[in-house]
């Protein structure tokens, strides 16, 4: 199931998802218009800061889902040390931390249905010219959906490997793996046709 | 309130492989149990009936509708539960896979909620409105299913094995749940002993019906049918 999920209530779940999704797009934006160091440190350290506010257990999740970035700033690191550019990496490692920092924050305190709702709002020009816009709003909460599945799946496939093979398993789990993925969506989709499908409904 | 399942000349084959042969089948009882060994073709059957896919061949009716093709009338026609509740609950959170349906429905998003809240009031858990999924055990999973299912008032309800493999007081446990349901069951199981309150049984072996009627006529000749074959080693055997 969906991992970004928060393991408290918090008080921004009862924020209205849009306005979050459109802060969250402002506050991005400005990140990349800023270059000074010490403003894009501060802003991390706010991001952090907001991470701890609902308590331990919520920075705890936030930091371990953060922690998934560390090959790309490995790399981003050895690049810049290896060019010298100490302070356009700096800036990097800092500007990607606080952006995806504050997009995980804004995915752990928002429902899924929530997400759903606001991009049926951002498609509404879409019904207007009479485009159903229930499958792109169901394939976007689908996806989302979908991905801690598919870690999930690696995990098993991973285990079921290592119960018989004193190596790591390697590329020959990729098959497998793509098989799996399949199946789920077979599943996903017979679920979803149980339940409807792809009906538009006219506005309420 | 009794739902009428017509099935006429029914063949089903995935890939030239025939899984259903000429079933004929007309079931007006409110509770209907369908019994068979494992690849007997049960499941199928319930996909069937809930018009999650469509015959190679003949009709199945639910109420007069074909599900297959008007998936709009499905949604209050005909629930279905599946083995596995993994595949299928859709969302993160209790309440939101029970307002999904809803919504499916037509109903809009405050309505939703309104009636997601109640059937959760009804079956004494409003506290598990904020949930999520994935804290669940299996037992509450396949509980999360059967609600979001009630939800939708399906005149009729599909139970694609969905208690298989659960303990003894969970399976108890959810069977009192199931009587929160009004509306007709068609029960697949391999298991007798949850069909003992059923009026109808249909016996299902190897794609064609073997033997459909009063529980106990059916009940009797499929137990001694799988404790023989259970002597033999079919097992062995390979096909396709």
């Amino acid at each position: 199931m969906i991992s970004l999920t928060s393991p408290v209530r918090t008080r921004a779940h009862r924020w209205p998802a849009g306005a979050k999704l459109a802060a969250l797009a402002v506050a991005t934006f400005v990140l990349f218009l800023v270059q000074d160091l010490l403003v894009l440190a501060v802003a991390l350290g706010m991001t952090l800061g907001a991470y701890a506010l609902p308590g331990g257990r919520f920075f705890r999740a936030g930091i371990v889902r953060l922690k998934v970035l560390w090959p790309f700033l490995a790399i981003l690191g050895v690049w810049h040390i290896a060019t010298a550019t100490y302070a356009e990496g700096a800036e990097i490692i800092l500007r990607l931390l606080t952006t995806v920092g504050l997009a995980n924050l804004v995915t752990m305190t928002t429902a899924l249905s929530e997400m759903i709702t606001v991009i049926r709002w951002l498609a509404t020009p879409l019904r207007r010219i009479g485009l159903n816009s229930r499958a792109m709003e169901l394939a976007i909460a689908l996806v989302i959906r979908i991905l801690p599945k598919l870690i999930d799946n690696g995990q098993r496939l991973s285990d079921a490997w290592r119960a018989r093979s004193p190596r790591r398993p390697g590329w020959r789990v990729v098959v497998p793996f793509t098989l799996l993925a399949l199946d789920d969506a077979d599943h996903l989709a017979e679920a979803l046709r149980a339940r409807g499908g792809f009906l538009e409904h006219t506005e309420n | 309130m009794t739902s009428q399942i017509e099935i006429q000349d029914l063949d089903f084959a995935v890939e030239g492989k025939q899984i259903l042969h000429k079933i004929n089948l007309s079931l007006a009882e409110r509770r209907v149990g369908v019994v068979g060994r494992n690849g007997s073709g049960k499941s199928t059957l319930a996909r069937l009936v809930s018009g999650l896919v469509a015959p190679t061949a003949g009709t199945v009716q639910v109420n007069g509708h074909n599900l297959a093709k008007d998936r709009r009338a499905a949604l209050s026609e005909v629930g279905i539960l599946f083995q596995n509740p993994e595949h299928q609950i859709i969302f993160p959170t209790v309440g939101e896979e029970i307002a999904f349906g809803l919504e499916q429905q037509g109903l809009g998003k405050a309505e939703a909620e309104g009636k997601m809240r109640e059937v959760l009031t009804q079956f004494g858990l409003a506290h598990w409105h904020e949930a999520y999924v994935a804290t669940l055990s299996q037992g509450q999973k396949h509980l999360v299913t059967l609600m979001s299912v009630v939800a939708m008032q399906p005149k009729l309800l599909v139970l694609d094995e969905p208690f298989a493999g659960l303990d003894i007081p969970t399976k108890a446990q959810l069977n009192r749940y199931l009587r929160l349901y009004h509306g007709s069951l068609l029960h697949i199981t391999h298991d007798p002993t949850d069909l003992e309150s059923y009026d109808t049984l249909v016996w299902i072996d190897q794609g064609r019906i073997q033997l459909a009627g009063p529980q106990g006529q059916v009940m009797g000749a499929y137990l001694e049918a799988m404790h023989s074959e259970g002597e033999t080693d079919d097992l062995a055997h390979l096909t396709g």
